[in-house]
């Protein structure tokens, strides 16, 4: 079991799935800076496709989507993603080589299968692509069975389903009710149409979840054979995700409750045979994620930990965010003023942030303590950090290793709070950010 | 009056499986237009993205770089749907290389339509997806081919779908664009389409019995030549 000291769990941490994180982001970057970072692209890249949209809206979700209960309001989206993926490809070199494009949102399924097939020829006529592995998340909810034939037909490899849990009282406690029958089906269907890594997205945390729950939950999800599974602790922020609001606050698990239930999990699968990626995601041995684990190649990006070594992800789409070695760009939020200045033909990006040489190299250590639990420190950053680090080296959770500094196996759940001390835009805010638990 | 039921492509275009009565319902909202050669296929004074079924002639899908070079992206022929949204708006542009007849709708109408009508809804599907599969060979054709396979790959596809007939165990059909049109669409020059067809001829490959008639001679060597490597 791991060792639990809620003090130094007590400050809200970033999930840090880009450094410097989205928080720091301003409006001092635009649109040139974008095309710049862009011209400048060659080598493997990576493209990120935003779908902001469901059919219903999860109570617990704090995705940028919205309801997808007006078909004009979906084709008007589709038109601007359409134009921003033909002036995006024109922008980029030929020599920048697509490797992979991930769909999320939202839940990509919210449109037509066929629309999403139209992405796809956008996508090839637009970009150099070099044989790119496809994945998609999907909301098992409206998985009707064309999509199969779509995912097939385009090669998608790779699928994750929100699963979140199969108890069906706490479902009702989200506001996301999914028969497990409905689970077993989208399994059968996604495998028939040629998905070898299918990842579950599952919850702990959750209002009147108990350990029973989620060990029930979890061997359900090894039952029906989820290569991969990411388990999140849900993140009650209802001042933020105003829609979090419907769900009772007085029901949920307090910070020791969430802590044994994230120490149980990872307990539960690992013994299952899952190999543990990084501090919340889990998959077989034959997984790609797992390979790249234990080779050391292991990466994190906006959609968590991945084996995508590209330096470079564009996104496309509203409120999608653009990673490159130099700079972090967002597109625009809104979904209107996006349609808007792509039917001008311009550049959507209005927030983001140049990486400084010194944010990268905080960004690298950031990057290895999450995703190799060790990270090699250069002595200008081991000076400032010994001591903000001390409580955790006292309790045995970290500890140096020559030039290292390692996390050891027991303090997973403290790899977010470590990293953090090489965060220099962190002060105590305790609101913005969610438990690192 | 129903213009669909004298279509020349009724058999083979994507609406072939919609009763009479629904087909006359699909064609008030579309629009038949004939344009010239050289010309880009719009819909004047709407801004809004189509769709369409080639009805005659040939036309090439083609994208303007930022330099402004012209990038072909696929050539459609008679019975082929342009499932690919183009129009005023899109970068996207449709431009006739033969005089031809499109039948056009606006791409939100005859989505809609298709949602209330699931043969058309899945057949709307599964032209995409052909489309998908022809953009990926054609963007393969012109990354990493060399002349003899773009031109052993152009022959095979317009075989295939340009109603191809199958004579004493020949293939024989009529390009429907000139040896330039070709060079332009394959990224080569004039010169090099015409030594490659002299060389498959040569070959006994192919015969080429008029000016733009060509007989498929040996169909086995001639998939082994889209492939050298």
């Amino acid at each position: 079991m791991w060792p639990y000291h809620p003090e130094l769990l007590a400050t809200p941490v970033p999930r840090y799935t880009s450094f410097p994180t989205a928080a720091e982001f301003g409006d001092h970057v635009g649109p040139a800076d974008f095309e710049a970072a862009l011209a400048s692209t060659t080598g493997a890249v990576s493209l990120y496709v935003h779908i902001p949209f469901c059919k219903t809206i999860c109570w617990y979700c704090g995705c940028n989507t919205g309801r997808a209960n007006r078909s004009q309001r979906l084709a008007s989206y589709l038109e601007a993603l359409h134009r921003e993926i033909a002036l995006v490809g024109r922008l980029l070199p030929k020599s920048a080589q697509v490797r992979r494009i991930a769909f999320g949102g939202g839940s990509p399924n919210a449109i037509t299968p066929t629309d999403f097939v139209r992405l796809c020829l956008s996508l090839t006529q637009s970009f150099s692509l070099e044989d790119p592995t496809l994945s998609v998340e999907l909301d098992p909810r409206t998985l009707e069975p064309s999509w199969a034939q779509a995912l097939a037909g385009t090669g998608v490899r790779h699928a994750s389903l929100g699963v979140q849990t199969f108890n069906v009282r706490l479902q009702e406690a989200i506001g996301r009710i999914q028969p497990i029958e409905t689970i077993e089906r989208c399994t059968a269907l996604l495998r028939q149409a040629g998905i070898t890594s299918l990842n579950y997205d599952l919850m702990y945390g959750l209002p009147g979840q108990t350990g029973d729950d989620l060990a029930a939950t979890l061997e359900q999800a090894r039952d029906f054979g989820a290569d991969r599974i990411a388990l999140f602790g849900y993140a009650h922020v209802p001042h933020l995700i105003p829609r979090q609001r419907r769900i009772d606050a007085t029901a949920l698990p307090d910070q020791a409750a969430r802590f044994e239930m994230a120490a149980a999990g990872h307990a539960q699968l690992t013994g299952y045979g899952y190999e543990a990626i990084g501090f919340d995601h889990f998959a077989r041995a034959h997984d790609p994620l797992a390979q790249a684990a234990r080779s050391g190649t292991l990466s994190r990006n906006f959609q968590g930990f991945t084996d995508d070594p590209a330096p470079v992800v564009i996104g496309l789409g509203a409120s999608s965010i653009s990673s490159f070695p130099n700079l972090l760009t967002q597109t625009e939020k809104n979904a209107g003023r996006y349609r808007m200045m792509l039917s001008q033909g311009r550049l959507a990006s209005n927030r983001g942030i140049r990486r400084s040489p010194d944010d990268r190299l905080r960004g690298e250590v950031i990057k290895g303590l999450l995703c190799d639990g060790r990270t090699a420190l250069p002595a200008s950053l081991r000076a400032g950090a010994e001591g903000l680090l001390r409580p955790f080296v006292e309790r045995g959770l970290a500890y140096w290793d020559d030039e290292d500094l390692v996390i050891t196996a027991q303090a997973l759940p403290y790899a977010r709070t470590i990293a953090a001390k090489f965060d220099p835009y962190r002060q105590s805010d305790a609101r913005r950010f969610s438990s690192a638990v | 009056m129903n213009a669909c039921t004298q279509c020349t492509v009724r058999n083979k275009a994507i609406c072939h499986s919609l009763p009479e009565d629904k087909l006359s319902e699909l064609n008030r909202l579309g629009r038949h237009q004939t344009i010239k050669r050289g010309q880009a296929l719009v819909w004047q004074g709407d801004e809004s993205l189509l769709v369409g079924n080639v009805l005659e002639g040939a036309l090439k899908l083609s994208v303007s770089s930022v330099e402004g070079r012209e990038q072909t992206l696929g050539v459609m022929l008679p019975s082929d749907f342009i499932g690919r949204p183009f129009g005023a708006t899109s970068m996207h542009s449709v431009i006739a290389l033969t005089d031809a007849k499109v039948c056009t709708f606006a791409r939100s109408a005859f989505d809609a339509f298709a949602q209330e009508h699931p043969p058309l809804e899945h057949g709307l599907l599964e032209r995409t997806l052909t489309e998908l599969d022809r953009a990926r060979q054609w963007m393969m054709l012109l990354a990493r081919k060399s002349a003899g396979e773009r031109v052993a790959i152009f022959l095979l596809d317009i075989a295939r779908r340009h109603s191809a007939e199958d004579v004493e165990g020949s293939l024989r059909f009529e390009l429907p664009l000139s040896r330039q049109d070709i060079a332009d669409l394959l990224g080569l020059t004039i010169e090099t389409v015409s030594r490659q067809i002299t060389r498959l001829r040569e070959d006994s490959i192919i015969a080429t019995p008029g000016r733009r008639t060509i007989e498929i001679l040996d169909l086995d060597r001639l998939e082994a030549c889209t492939n050298e490597a």
